[in-house]
């Protein structure tokens, strides 16, 4: 079963704000000029789109504060065009937006996420490249790749986690992995009513169809271990460079990248995830030392791509930094800016690129916030578990009093709190303490993780909220991406870009 | 409190009580690295909109995930050996014994965990030969619906009863774990 997207209008409605002053819409429309980048005539002949899963507005605030101070920015805050982007999902049989059996579902995982700016619908959290009642939706990917653009996929993740798998594969459930099928992984009978044929794609492993479908000419990341011989012998009969081998399950390295030739390459440089920047650091000798790092995935995904352009068709290149999420799980708050750090490394590359090659979209987003990061005031502390709950009571002006939405306290409700989720030692109440960091603006020898610090850091939860994730663009076409725009959005955006979604 | 897992029992079909395991990836024969498997194209349907559905060279599984290991496991009288599996770097074994009519252990996870969504357990029986006599899985799948109190499943208690035609023959036991995805 399939079905075709109904052909949206690329442009997206950027509404102005009654009230708006004439002073900033003028800003905003010498914005979108410079968005379209210098001497690129608005022909835009690649596109690299960068995510940070879990990325919300406030990793991207308290990594500028700790790595650049309160009066610095990021690269990605650099981009002209910003905005931000709704990214709910939906419950599993719902239709799309604005059909009678629409049902929505607030908070996304990674995979309903990918899915809907790869295929542009929205569909069920653990789907990839299919809408919520199971049809074939078309990737990005497939669709540039099909009409002659190079195509490159890079992770820090597992390669067949659901972000990059988004755009190479088509999976009722994203545990659907490898390297082997099992009905309890792959199947869905909730979605498609009876189990499927193991010869149905959408119940085979997305380790083998990534490496049979030819999808990526550039593909860089981890999870060697869901890869077999088979799998290795396939992607060399199709043309790849592979790095290191799934066969043996030899890692490649950072060496093995940098002498990567050929117009299809193959790396995977962990057998799981890729390793944190931060133990990289502080470990040189270690084994994992030799796993390049985002941005140099990044740079080295570029030049292959770029170097192999095809009868004036260029490429279209996803970037993850996947650890930014991995890491807001676990509520490690110095390994997520490290990793925030990292990504916008890589998003340094892909905008230099950018800027010197002129017909170049540049997108960086997230796929949703993880964890509920925050940066809250000096000497004050948080707990999702409020001890005392607002009185709610203004005696100055009554007419502000009401019943507090919790009137008991101190203890979590049973009824709608699921308690403490913190990854080791939960139970600890200790453990909500804030994480606090140095940042530039501090006085020599304040130390992270003391008092003194400014930058204080905490998580609501251990997984994913529901709020917008901001989003940057540099290029023609990125005005379109300036105030609130949904997660589907982007692949209107995207496929006008390269002309694939006509 | 963490709700403890849903563990779904699956009994080895007869045909592999009799002639082995049904290996779908790794197969049973001499073939070597890199020699390919009969060419088979995915029948799955190509929906003709650009999405790439057909897999040229990949037969279909024919049947639930496994481990070449338990073919030549022979485990010592009493033993819980351990085969060898594709993610053996991500979890640990405590515990684990064979008595009282059933294999039993805690499995951790040790690589990142905010979400366990597919862990399968294989447990292959042996008689005092050596001889793998069957085997039997231990299934937890992840559901949207599944409580998420408390902190993630790092630990996994597992346990595995011996096939009731087996229980007098069964002196030695070997596990391993096909399927494994976490977050």
């Amino acid at each position: 079963m399939s079905v075709s997207k109904s052909k949206r209008s690329a442009g997206v409605a950027v509404v102005l704000l009654a009230g708006i002053s004439g002073s900033a819409l003028a800003a905003a429309s010498t914005t979108a000029e410079a968005a379209s980048g210098h001497d690129n005539s608005g022909r835009i002949k690649n596109v690299i789109y960068l995510l940070g899963d879990g990325m919300g507005r406030t990793h991207v605030t308290a990594a500028r504060e700790r790595y650049y101070g309160a009066n610095g920015h990021l690269v990605m805050e650099t981009l002209p065009s910003t905005g931000q982007v709704s990214t709910y999902a939906v419950n599993k049989k719902s239709g799309q937006p604005g059909e009678s059996d629409f049902s929505p579902n607030l908070v996304t995982d990674s995979a309903s996420a990918a899915t809907a700016w790869s295929s542009g619908v929205k569909t069920y959290n653990a789907a990839l490249g299919v809408d919520a009642k199971g049809n074939t939706v078309p990737t990005l990917m497939e669709l540039a790749k099909n009409d002659g653009f190079r195509t490159g996929n890079v992770s820090t993740a597992e390669i067949t986690d659901a972000t990059p798998a988004g755009q190479m594969s088509h999976a009722l459930a994203r545990g659907c992995q490898g390297p082997t099928y099992s009905a309890a992984a792959c199947q869905d009978p909730a979605v498609t009513g009876a189990p499927l044929p193991t010869s149905d794609v959408r119940v085979t492993p997305i380790a083998d169809q990534i490496a049979r479908n030819g999808t990526a000419d550039v593909i860089l990341g981890g999870g060697l271990a869901r890869f077999d011989a088979d799998d290795e012998a396939a992607l060399r009969d199709q043309g790849y460079t592979v790095l290191g081998s799934p066969a043996t399950q030899t890692v490649a390295t950072k060496s093995d990248l940098a002498a990567a030739r050929g117009s299809k390459v193959f790396g995977l440089f962990n057998k799981g995830n890729l390793t944190v920047e931060k133990f990289k650091r502080e470990h040189p000798d270690a084994a994992q030392a030799q796993e390049p790092t985002l941005p140099t995935m990044t740079s080295k995904a570029i030049e292959l791509l770029s170097a192999k352009a095809r009868g004036g068709k260029g490429f279209y290149l996803q970037v993850e930094g996947a650890l930014i999420d991995k890491r807001s799980h676990a509520n490690d708050a110095a390994q997520t800016l490290e990793e925030t750090k990292a990504f916008d490394d890589a998003v340094k590359v892909a905008l230099d690129f950018a800027k010197k090659d002129g017909h170049t979209l540049v997108i960086v987003t997230a796929d949703h916030e993880c964890a509920g990061f925050n940066i809250i005031e000096k000497g004050t502390y948080t707990n999702a578990e409020a001890a005392v709950p607002p009185a709610n009571v203004d005696a100055g002006n009554p007419a502000n009093s009401s019943t507090p939405s919790r009137p008991t306290s101190g203890a979590k409700d049973p009824a709608r709190s699921s308690g403490i989720v913190n990854g080791s030692g939960s139970a600890d109440p200790k453990n909500f303490g804030p994480a606090t960091f140095r940042t530039p603006d501090d006085a020599a020898g304040v130390q992270d993780g003391s008092p003194e610090a400014s930058l204080w850091l905490t998580y609501l939860s251990g997984n994913h909220t529901g709020a917008d994730v901001p989003i940057f663009s540099y290029g023609a076409g990125s005005e379109q991406l300036q105030g609130s725009v949904d997660n589907t959005d982007l692949f209107d955006v995207v496929g006008a870009a390269l002309g694939v979604t006509g | 409190m963490t709700p403890s897992p849903r563990w779904t029992l699956a009994a080895v079909a007869v045909a592999a009580l009799l002639v082995g395991f049904v290996v779908t990836r790794v197969a049973a024969d001499d073939r070597g690295p890199g020699e390919r498997r009969q060419q088979v194209v995915s029948a799955g349907e190509v929906p003709g909109d650009g999405a790439r559905t057909a897999l040229p060279g990949l037969a279909p599984a024919t049947g639930e995930p496994t481990l070449p290991g338990f073919d030549t496991a022979r485990p010592a009288a009493g033993a819980v050996a351990r085969v060898a599996g594709p993610f053996d770097d991500r979890y640990t074994w405590s515990g684990l014994r064979l008595g009282d009519g059933r294999v039993s252990g805690d499995l951790t996870v040790t690589s990142d965990v905010s979400d366990l969504l597919e862990l399968e357990v294989v447990v292959g029986f042996y008689d005092a030969r050596g001889d793998l006599l069957g085997t039997r899985r231990a299934v937890r799948h992840h559901t949207l619906h599944q409580d998420r109190a408390g902190a993630p499943d790092e630990t996994q208690h597992v346990v595995v009863g011996v096939p009731g035609g087996l229980r007098g023959a069964v002196v030695a036991a070997a596990v391993g774990v096909p399927v494994l995805v976490n977050e």
